[in-house]
């Protein structure tokens, strides 16, 4: 099977260190993601893309018991608050093994989302970073 | 720009009808409407019509079967907040002169639709909506976010549907008609933590139209003439805006420009139908609509205050909860509660003294944005 990623442009994996591509405007600093090659705050278009860093927290989260178009339930979506202050909506995995709680340390990693019928789907979720708060 | 005002309301009982085309749905309503309004059908100049779920020009099919024809008719789609667009467009085409009489209606059947027993997902391709996001996990996630930061329990969100649920007994238009203690609504089936069922809207069929004139043509058809004393339609802004999700910016702008428009303030508002498609909406809304301050609304709902006979009622048809969410229906039906309601026609579920009421829809689940769009009308007789 062939690994593609669900949405082109989003995220890379460098020496298997992910990281979310946004973007930063360089008149008003707003951070964007997934990137815009416009600032959408200011419209200037001295923006440059830029990582999103790979650690962040989690603001809210839910437990979905029905299934989505690619996702059979139960499955956990949430939004992580990343220290260049946006905030990511993603699946988070994990879940059944440490409860979360809002305001935990949480980590990106690239994993297979869902499979069609001839590629591994791939993208961006979340996971708590275990023996931190 | 000139004064409208509402002539005729009228409306299908909303629950569960799969036999039924949508378009059945909307000429029902719309023939009640105008009879209603004491009217022909040859009288109508101009239609706007939502809906989302159904096919090519819907409203040609529903307003053919009431009489309707071989005039300018619109197809309008806003998500949840169809229904209020469709009003609010033909408040514009009176309040400029353009025409003197027109109608809005507003039409879903849930039951045939693609997403019948299905969460509802944003449009085809959005990044959230590949994710697994879907309108009923959108304020899972404000929920579970409202009462981590205020404190506000499951048990207190529920006794929003407790009310609603208890107002939409004596309504013949509601789909449940049935009470439910704060354990059926937690102990109910969970869908997307910490929303239950019974804390959700249902799945829904129905329709419901209003007929609008200048007010010079109104006295000509009525004594009673229901003034539209606000009309508004505001799409969201970029989420990264948002403060603070558990906060709804595009429902607070859009009160503070109808209460603008109005000449009025929250304090002159008698009774209120808002959009309660999730029971932790209601009290969210409070504080959006200018109703009370933040970290006041639990008072608000534990005191009565927004019960039936309090100084503020908040949904007394039964709310979305009980009465039905048709998406496209549910921004028309609020109006045609308010103008029964301001009319003194609500029968049990009558508010003493009613002479300015607040309807408020919010809708659409789309990446990167707050909301859709949110419609606030304010009406005064």
């Amino acid at each position: 099977m062939t690994k593609v990623p669900f949405q082109k442009g989003l995220f890379e994996e460098t020496n298997g260190e992910p990281a979310l591509i946004g973007s930063k405007c360089g008149s008003c600093g707003q951070v964007l993601f997934p990137a815009k090659s416009v600032c959408l705050n200011c419209m200037s278009t001295n923006v440059e893309s830029i990582k999103l860093s790979r650690d962040g927290k989690l603001y809210t989260f839910t437990t979905v018991y029905m299934a989505s178009e690619h996702f059979l339930p139960p499955y956990t979506v949430g939004w992580i608050e990343l220290p260049e202050d946006i905030r990511i909506f993603s699946q988070i995995r994990g879940w059944q093994e440490h409860p979360l709680k809002i305001g935990m340390y949480m980590r990106l990693y690239i994993e297979t989302l869902w499979q069609d019928e001839d590629n591994e789907v791939i993208g961006y979720v979340f996971k708590h970073v275990i023996g931190e708060a | 720009m000139r004064e409208v005002a509402i002539i005729g309301v009228g409306s299908t009982i909303f629950g569960k009808f799969p036999e039924k085309a949508i378009f059945e749905l909307g000429a029902e309503a719309t023939q009640a409407a105008l009879k209603d309004a004491g009217i022909s059908p040859k009288d109508i100049q101009f239609a706007y019509y939502a809906n989302l779920y159904g096919g090519m020009v819907e409203g040609q099919a529903a307003l053919r079967d009431a009489g309707i024809t071989d005039v300018e008719i619109t197809n309008v789609e806003n998500a949840c907040t169809g229904g209020a667009t469709a009003v609010r467009r033909a408040w514009y085409d009176i309040a400029s002169g353009l025409y003197d009489i027109g109608i809005a209606t507003g039409a879903e059947s849930m039951t045939t639709s693609l997403i019948a027993g299905k969460l509802i997902p944003p449009a085809k391709g959005d990044l959230s909506g590949e994710l697994g996001m879907n309108t009923m996990a959108k304020f899972a996630l404000s929920q579970r976010r409202y009462m981590d930061t205020s404190g506000v329990t499951l048990e207190q969100i529920a006794m929003v549907s407790v009310k609603n649920h208890h107002n939409g007994c004596t309504n013949p238009y509601s789909q449940y008609k049935k009470e439910f203690s704060v354990e059926d609504i937690i102990n109910s089936r969970l869908i997307c933590d910490p929303i239950t069922q019974l804390q959700s809207c249902s799945t829904t069929d129905g329709a419901a139209a209003v007929i609008l004139t200048s007010l010079n043509v109104a006295r000509r058809y009525t004594r009673k003439p229901v003034i539209i004393a606000a009309s508004v339609i505001r799409g969201g802004d970029y989420a990264f805006r948002q403060k603070d999700i558990t906060f709804s910016d595009v429902t607070y702008k859009g009160a503070k420009d109808a209460y603008t428009m109005a000449g009025i303030g929250p304090e002159d508002i008698n009774l209120c139908e808002l959009h309660d498609a999730f029971a932790v909406n209601e009290l969210q809304h409070y504080v959006e609509l200018g109703f009370c301050e933040r970290g006041e609304e639990v008072a608000l709902l534990m005191d009565g205050i927004t019960n039936i006979k309090g100084r503020l009622p908040v949904n007394p048809s039964g709310g979305l909860l009980s009465k039905g969410h048709p998406l496209s229906a549910t921004g028309v039906a609020q109006i045609d509660e308010i103008v029964w309601q301001l009319r003194g026609q609500a029968g049990n579920n009558q508010v003493p003294d009613a002479k300015v009421g607040l309807a408020h829809t919010l809708g659409g689940e789309v990446a990167d944005l707050e909301a859709g769009a949110v419609g606030v009308h304010i009406l005064k007789v």
